[in-house]
């Protein structure tokens, strides 16, 4: 029963997985399968300004959007599990960022940002704050800001509502002798709540992390990977590398994530297994 | 956090939802009000509100971008690899929470990590291997890629459902004579019926929102799918925003209707799970 299932996994994933670790270690190009050159893609890549930025901007959008929706998603969803009335309404709007389509999320903020007719400009200008059109994505220092600010607005409704189920199974009585004690609310927070879905925040954590760092819609709609590499990252680089034809160098670009996508999967795996 | 909120706690958490709901819901009623406008009121007279709103870009999109076709393949390609997907991955789901086999384990770990390898890493090696079978720029291809995320996403989450299900209801079947397979799809499979429907909109979904594979491997415009053809809409010099809002709302809509669907489903399953017996 489980044949097919399997036999469509090792064909479409795991074959294409240790392929293109394979093709990394060519010269491969669209129309010859190349010779082995061992490293020198990678040695390559790593003089390329392109690789650099990409490196040090997937690090820091990536720490960036996980802190501020960790922080959003605990937030939000300690002041959900208090008595709020129509619970179930407000969950139901904080999911619709999550819902929509990611392309057509970014595609709606790229408007939001344009410098004309966008209505950031708009709001902007109409209150006096700035005198002429910010053009949000084409400004080196607003570049990756902006991604940021549209990719937490996409991706924090996951962490809430997984905070929020987290939270509502963490026994009640535990609060209540605490209340009893006397812990006030915040010390009720750090020493109940948090600890009580220690695992859940470690699981997603990990599972954003990964999804965060592969995203190709955020940047390549929004910036490109512009101005000038400002926001450039690895799979919009690796996308290029194919578009240019070199698929070697292109396989080395995401190749290259390899070990810390292996590392986050393999404590996810640990982790998951623990829960059962 | 179980004493009844004092009257400035109230104020502050009321306040605090408002200005989320604010945060969420301004993007989309800006997307919605662009999607009614013209070029010369969005630029010359830029405002919050719809004036002058019309249905003209809505037209415009399915009367002279042809864009009901590139919804048609969205349906085919999304429909076609759910169903697949769904289909082989509900026995295979059964049979790693039921039976017992060599390797049970290690196949488990092996759809977990396909579910968590990203697409980032597969798409090169898939275009190659797409272009080598000659199925670049068809929809069957599009589709035969699209199982590499949707197949371990649907496995991943039925196995939860069919956890959900007491063993104790197969082995009763079984007593009476029934066989495995038949413990399956009479007993197991329609007590499933609302984890299915749940999970075959969360594939459904992740293929409809597709965007990378559709960029590499459709070229041919009458074959696009939604999410290639509104990115084309971007990639042009002027951006017609009127037009490429509506086109989103096309995209946006089918998916978010599902999604309020499945949260009621998604719901039902796990009380279904629940009830014992």
């Amino acid at each position: 029963m489980v044949t097919p299932l399997v036999v469509c996994i090792l064909l479409l994933v795991v074959y294409p997985f240790f392929f293109a670790i394979q093709i990394s270690f060519t010269n491969r190009v669209v129309g010859s399968d190349g010779q082995f050159v061992g490293f020198a893609n990678y040695i390559n890549l790593a003089k390329k300004p392109d690789f650099q930025a990409s490196i040090q901007n997937t690090i820091v959008m990536v720490s960036a959007i996980q802190i501020i929706k960790l922080i959003i998603g605990l937030g939000l969803a300690a002041l959900l599990n208090q008595q709020i009335r129509a619970r179930q309404l407000w969950r139901g709007l904080i999911l619709i960022p999550w819902a929509m389509p990611a392309f057509v999320a970014f595609i709606t903020w790229k408007l939001l940002y344009a410098p004309q007719g966008g209505a950031f400009n708009y709001i902007l200008i109409g209150l006096g704050l700035v005198n002429t059109h910010v053009d949000f994505l084409s400004t080196r220092e607003l570049a990756m800001p902006s991604v940021i600010a549209a990719s937490v607005w996409r991706g924090f409704p996951f962490w809430v509502i997984s905070f929020l189920a987290a939270m509502q199974s963490v026994p009640r009585e535990l609060y209540e002798s605490s209340a009893l004690d006397g812990a006030n609310a915040w010390q009720r927070f750090m020493n109940i709540t948090l600890p009580g879905i220690r695992h859940i925040i470690l699981v997603v954590i990990l599972i954003s992390t990964i999804a965060t760092t592969n995203s190709f819609e955020a940047v390549w709609i929004l910036t490109g990977g512009g101005p000038s590499n400002a926001t450039m990252t690895f799979p919009v680089l690796a996308y290029y590398g194919l578009q240019s034809l070199r698929i070697g160098e292109a396989s080395a670009v995401s190749v290259a994530l390899l070990p810390v996508f292996a590392v986050l999967a393999l404590i996810v795996a640990v982790q998951l297994q623990k829960e059962d | 956090m179980f004493d009844k909120p004092a009257l400035w706690q109230k104020f502050m958490y009321y306040g605090l939802l408002i200005i989320v709901a604010i945060i969420i819901l301004f993007p989309i009623y800006f997307m919605f009000m662009i999607s009614l406008k013209q070029p010369k009121d969005i630029y010359r007279t830029p405002s919050l509100l719809p004036l002058n709103a019309s249905l003209k870009n809505y037209e415009e999109l399915i009367v002279e971008d042809h864009f009901l076709i590139n919804i048609g393949n969205s349906v085919l390609v999304a429909g076609a690899s759910t169903f697949v997907s769904v289909l082989f991955s509900s026995m295979a789901a059964y049979s790693l929470v039921r039976l017992k086999y060599l390797y049970r384990n290690w196949i488990g770990r092996l759809i977990l990590f396909t579910y968590l390898t990203p697409s980032g890493l597969l798409f090169i090696p898939l275009s190659v291997m797409i272009s080598r079978l000659q199925l670049g720029n068809t929809l069957h291809g599009l589709i035969f890629v699209y199982l590499t995320f949707a197949a371990p996403l649907s496995t991943w989450l039925l196995m939860g459902y069919f956890r959900s299900i007491p063993v104790e209801l197969d082995e009763q079947a079984m007593v009476d004579g029934a066989t495995r397979l038949q413990a399956f799809y009479r007993i197991v499979l329609p007590l499933t019926g609302p984890g299915l429907v749940a999970v075959s909109v969360f594939t459904f979904t992740a293929a409809w929102d597709e965007l990378l594979y559709a960029l590499i491997f459709i070229t041919s415009p009458s074959l696009q799918t939604v999410p290639v053809a509104i990115s084309r809409l971007i990639t042009g010099d002027v951006f017609r925003w009127g037009l490429i809002m509506a086109a989103a709302m096309f995209a946006a809509l089918p998916v978010m209707i599902l999604y309020y669907v499945a949260q009621r489903f998604v719901v039902q399953g796990l009380a279904a799970g629940a009830v014992k017996g």
